[in-house]
């Protein structure tokens, strides 16, 4: 990861913020899109520092555009589904019945990049019942996680992952490596 | 199409409920704060899929859709990352669980 | 259609409910994350109105409420962790 004014790095941030700008307007009048490019060229000069890692045309794939797609309506919809459900029945239950805990979970091999954690990261907290509390490396370069769980059914840490985050995982390897 | 357009508003404004009736219910921060995710993915998903719909079948532009999806995206993309914060920053003030917890690993590892 | 409109009220009402955890919980996390909800459910709100009303402009209203009530928990989460 390299710091630094980059042209490429540059451009790919200004692309993803003028198509920002032309869904929120929705016009092809020539005096919005003067200003749009006016207006996404000095955020992107301040964003993209931050935004972009390493490869600045990493996003633009379009085999990864619709893997992404996939993953996003089908698989991680139903895991939604699942944990909702299970969620509705905790919270209307008259007795509440559940027990609390912080597990730390392995990464798995296939999740390397700052985007992959990032993405695996938010998709465990955007499933009711679990929450991201920390992403953290020990000394053999492994990435641990560390969830906060309403229901511990499971103690063993690999098999917990398995529960909490498998299917997941595992399709987000495909995507972001 | 009417018939679906309410069985989505129907189950959005259900998991809305559930998501408030477990902020309400639930005994401390970290449960509250699992809870309330509830209203952020199924409750937002199913209200805005029945606007979109909608908005196709009275044929309202493409305006309303696009917000309306482009909506979804920016909740479904930032209500991760502020309910992480919120979780760290309460267990780092530190707030103590109102039930035991099975087990914890990260006071474990950040004693060792 | 109506449906809409009954929505929209059932959210409001949704939000007195939040406001009662806002006013009694505990500790400063207990309000923040009752306030971050009410972002959410207020924001539903008002898209159902708009949708109900057929005025484009709640849509961008809904919008920036979600928007502002994500940075706003963000601030209040990295304060209170001690860290500003």
């Amino acid at each position: 990861m390299q710091r630094g004014f980059s042209f490429g790095k540059w451009l790919s941030t200004f692309i993803l913020c003028f198509l920002f700008w032309l869904l929120l307007t929705m016009s092809f009048a020539p005096r919005e899109l003067i200003l749009g490019a006016l207006v996404s060229g000095v955020t992107a000069g301040f964003a993209h520092l931050y935004f972009i890692h390493d490869d600045a045309f990493y996003l633009y794939n379009p085999v990864r555009l619709v893997l992404m797609g996939v993953y996003f309506l089908f698989v991680f919809l139903w895991e939604v589904i699942k944990a909702n459900l299970s969620m509705a029945r905790l919270v209307l239950s008259p007795r509440a019945d559940f027990h609390p805990g912080i597990i730390r979970i392995p990464a798995s091999e296939q999740v390397r990049s700052l985007y992959g954690l990032a993405a695996v990261s938010n998709c465990i907290t955007l499933t009711p019942g679990t929450i991201t509390m920390d992403v953290a490396e020990d000394e053999q370069g492994r990435n641990y996680y560390y969830v906060h769980w309403i229901d511990v059914s499971e103690t063993d840490r690999d098999k917990a992952g398995e529960i909490i985050k498998g299917r997941m995982e595992r399709w987000i390897g495909r995507i972001w490596k | 199409m009417e018939m679906a357009i309410t069985v989505l508003l129907c189950i959005g404004l259900f998991f809305n409920l559930v998501g408030v009736l477990g902020v309400l219910r639930m005994p401390d921060v970290f449960t509250r704060l699992q809870a309330s995710t509830c209203v952020a993915t199924m409750g937002t998903i199913s209200l805005v899929l029945s606007g979109v719909l909608y908005a196709l079948s009275r044929g309202m532009g493409a305006g309303v859709w696009v917000k309306l999806a482009l909506m979804l995206v920016l909740v479904l993309g930032t209500n991760p990352i502020s309910n992480h914060a919120l979780c760290k920053a309460a267990y780092q003030m530190g707030v103590k669980p109102e039930r035991e917890m099975v087990l914890d690993d990260w006071k474990e590892d950040a004693e060792a | 259609m109506s449906g809409f409109l009954i929505g929209a009220i059932f959210c409001v009402a949704l939000d007195f409910l939040l406001l009662w955890r806002i006013f009694k919980g505990p500790t400063a996390a207990d309000r923040m994350c009752a306030a971050d909800t009410l972002d959410l459910v207020s924001a539903m709100a008002l898209t159902l109105y708009s949708l109900h009303s057929g005025r484009g402009i709640y849509l961008d209203v809904a919008m920036v409420v979600a928007l502002l009530g994500f940075v706003g928990t963000v601030f209040v989460a990295r304060y209170l962790e001690g860290r500003m």
